[in-house]
C-alpha cells in the first residue's frame, strides 16, 4: 500500500477502467501526478485492461471493414485540435490541471475562495479550486453527493484526520466536515462535487443565500 | 500460445504503432487493424452494443489509434494497454453529450525521457506479468474485474448483470484487487 492518504482501489479501479465521472477523473488524475506510486499501480490497471482486450475472442468483422478504415485514414485530415494554453495558476498546479481555463476566485467566507475549473462536467458534478487561509476553519458542511478532495499545497485537518500535499479525501453526504488549515501558508485543495453543499451552523445558515457554493 | 509468442506479439504491435507514428506506415495500421478491430467489436458487443454499433465503433476507435499514435510510448505501456486506453476514452467521449465541448482528457502515457530498448522489453514483460497474476485469480473474480472493465458500469450495473446481491460484487471487486496487488507488488519490495 502506498503511504498516504489514497483514493480506494475501486475508485483506482474505475479511473483504469475509464468509468469514473469526468469531474472525479480530473481530481485522481492530479493525484497521480503527485503520487507516482499511485500513477505505476493504475498503469498496471490499464494493463489488466489490455489484456482483457487481448482475450476477448474476436468478433467478425463486415468483409469490406479494412478497406473502408484504410478509405477513411486516407483521406483523414486529422483531429488535433490546438492545445489549450497554460491557465495563470499553472506553476502552483499539477499537470493534468494547468491548462483547464479558471473562473474568478469567488469569496465564500472569511479567508476562503473557491473558482471554477472549467474541466468536463457531468450532470450537476464539477471541479473547482477551494483555498483557504491558515487557521481558518470552513462553515461545517455536508454534501448532497460525493465529494473528491486533493491537497495541492498546505495541509488541512478534518475533526479525525490531517491531510498533507498529494492525500486525497473521499468524502459523502454522511459526513459532516469541518476541516481546518493546518499549514503555515494557504491550503490550496482541487475538488469535485456533485451537488451543492449544504451548509449547517449559524454562519452556515446566514451564508447559503448569498453565496453559490 | 507460449508466452514467448505473447512476448513477440507484443513487441510486434509496439513497433507498428511506432510506424504508424513515424512514417505513417499504412501497412503497419492495416496489421494493428486486422487484430485489435475484431476484438474492440466484440468488446462493444459484450457490453450491450448491437454488432453493427460494435463495427463502427471498432472502426471509430482505430481512427483514433491512427490519429494519436505519436502519443504512444513503448516504454509506458503495452500497445494493447495503449489501444485499450484510447478506445475507452472514445467511448466515454460518445457516450457523453458534452463530449465536443470536453474530450476526455487523454491520460498521460507520453513523456520525454530517452526510450531504450530494455525498457520497452521491460514493458512488455511487465504486461505479461499482469497476465500471469490475471491467471492466478479465481473464474468469479475475473469475470467482475472483466465486467467492472468491459461495462459501462457502476457496480449495481454488475450486480444486475451476474444477478448477485450488490455487496457480493463490491467484496469480489475488492478480494480481487487485493490480491492482484498482493500478486504485482508483493510486500517484501519493500517501503514504497
Amino acid at each position: 500500500m502506498t503511504p498516504g492518504r489514497n483514493p480506494s482501489e475501486e475508485r483506482l479501479l474505475a479511473y483504469a477502467a475509464g468509468v469514473l465521472s469526468p469531474p472525479e477523473a480530473v481530481v485522481v488524475a492530479a493525484h497521480l501526478a503527485l503520487r507516482p506510486a499511485n500513477d505505476a499501480w493504475v498503469r498496471r490497471l490499464q494493463g489488466v485492461g489490455g489484456a482483457f482486450l487481448e482475450t476477448t475472442p474476436p468478433a467478425a468483422m463486415s468483409a469490406d471493414a479494412l478497406g473502408r478504415a484504410m478509405a477513411r485514414i486516407g483521406t483523414d485530415a486529422g483531429d488535433a485540435p490546438a492545445q489549450p494554453p497554460l491557465n495563470e495558476m499553472a506553476s502552483e498546479l499539477p499537470e493534468p490541471l494547468r491548462r483547464y481555463a479558471l473562473g474568478p476566485w469567488r469569496w465564500v467566507g472569511p479567508g476562503m475562495r473557491i473558482r471554477d475549473v472549467h474541466a468536463p462536467r457531468d450532470g450537476n458534478c464539477r471541479v473547482i479550486l477551494l483555498k483557504i487561509d491558515p487557521g481558518r476553519p470552513t462553515p461545517r458542511h455536508t454534501h448532497e453527493g460525493p465529494e473528491l478532495t486533493l491537497v495541492l499545497s498546505g495541509a488541512y485537518a478534518t475533526e479525525t484526520e490531517r491531510f498533507e500535499v498529494g492525500d486525497l479525501e473521499e468524502a459523502d453526504s454522511t459526513v459532516l466536515h469541518q476541516p481546518r488549515t493546518v499549514s503555515d501558508i494557504p491550503c490550496l485543495c482541487v475538488a469535485s462535487l456533485a451537488g451543492q453543499i449544504q451548509l449547517g451552523g449559524w454562519l452556515g445558515r446566514v451564508m447559503q443565500p448569498f453565496v453559490r457554493l | 500460445m507460449t508466452q514467448g509468442m505473447d512476448d513477440t506479439d507484443a513487441l510486434t504491435h509496439g513497433r507498428l504503432i511506432e510506424a504508424v507514428a513515424l512514417d505513417r506506415d499504412r501497412d503497419a495500421f492495416a496489421r494493428l487493424f486486422v487484430y485489435f478491430a475484431p476484438r474492440l467489436k466484440a468488446w462493444l458487443i459484450r457490453s450491450g452494443a448491437a454488432p453493427g454499433a460494435a463495427e463502427d465503433f471498432a472502426q471509430d476507435a482505430m481512427l483514433t489509434v491512427w490519429r494519436k499514435a505519436d502519443l504512444f510510448d513503448a516504454e509506458k505501456a503495452a500497445a494493447a494497454t495503449w489501444i485499450f486506453t484510447i478506445a475507452r476514452n472514445r467511448r466515454l467521449d460518445l457516450l457523453r453529450r458534452d463530449s465536443r465541448e470536453f474530450p476526455t482528457p487523454e491520460i498521460a502515457l507520453t513523456g520525454e525521457e530517452i526510450r531504450r530498448p530494455d525498457d520497452i522489453l521491460a514493458t512488455v514483460q511487465d504486461a505479461q506479468r499482469v497476465r500471469n497474476a490475471l491467471a492466478q485469480l479465481e473464474a468469479p473474480q475475473i469475470e467482475v474485474l472483466r465486467l467492472a472493465f468491459f461495462l459501462e458500469s457502476p457496480h449495481s450495473e454488475i450486480a444486475r448483470t451476474l444477478d448477485l446481491p450488490l455487496g457480493t460484487v463490491k467484496s469480489r471487486i475488492r478480494n480481487a484487487m487485493i490480491k492482484l496487488r498482493f500478486i504485482l507488488e508483493p510486500p517484501q519490495e519493500g517501503p514504497r
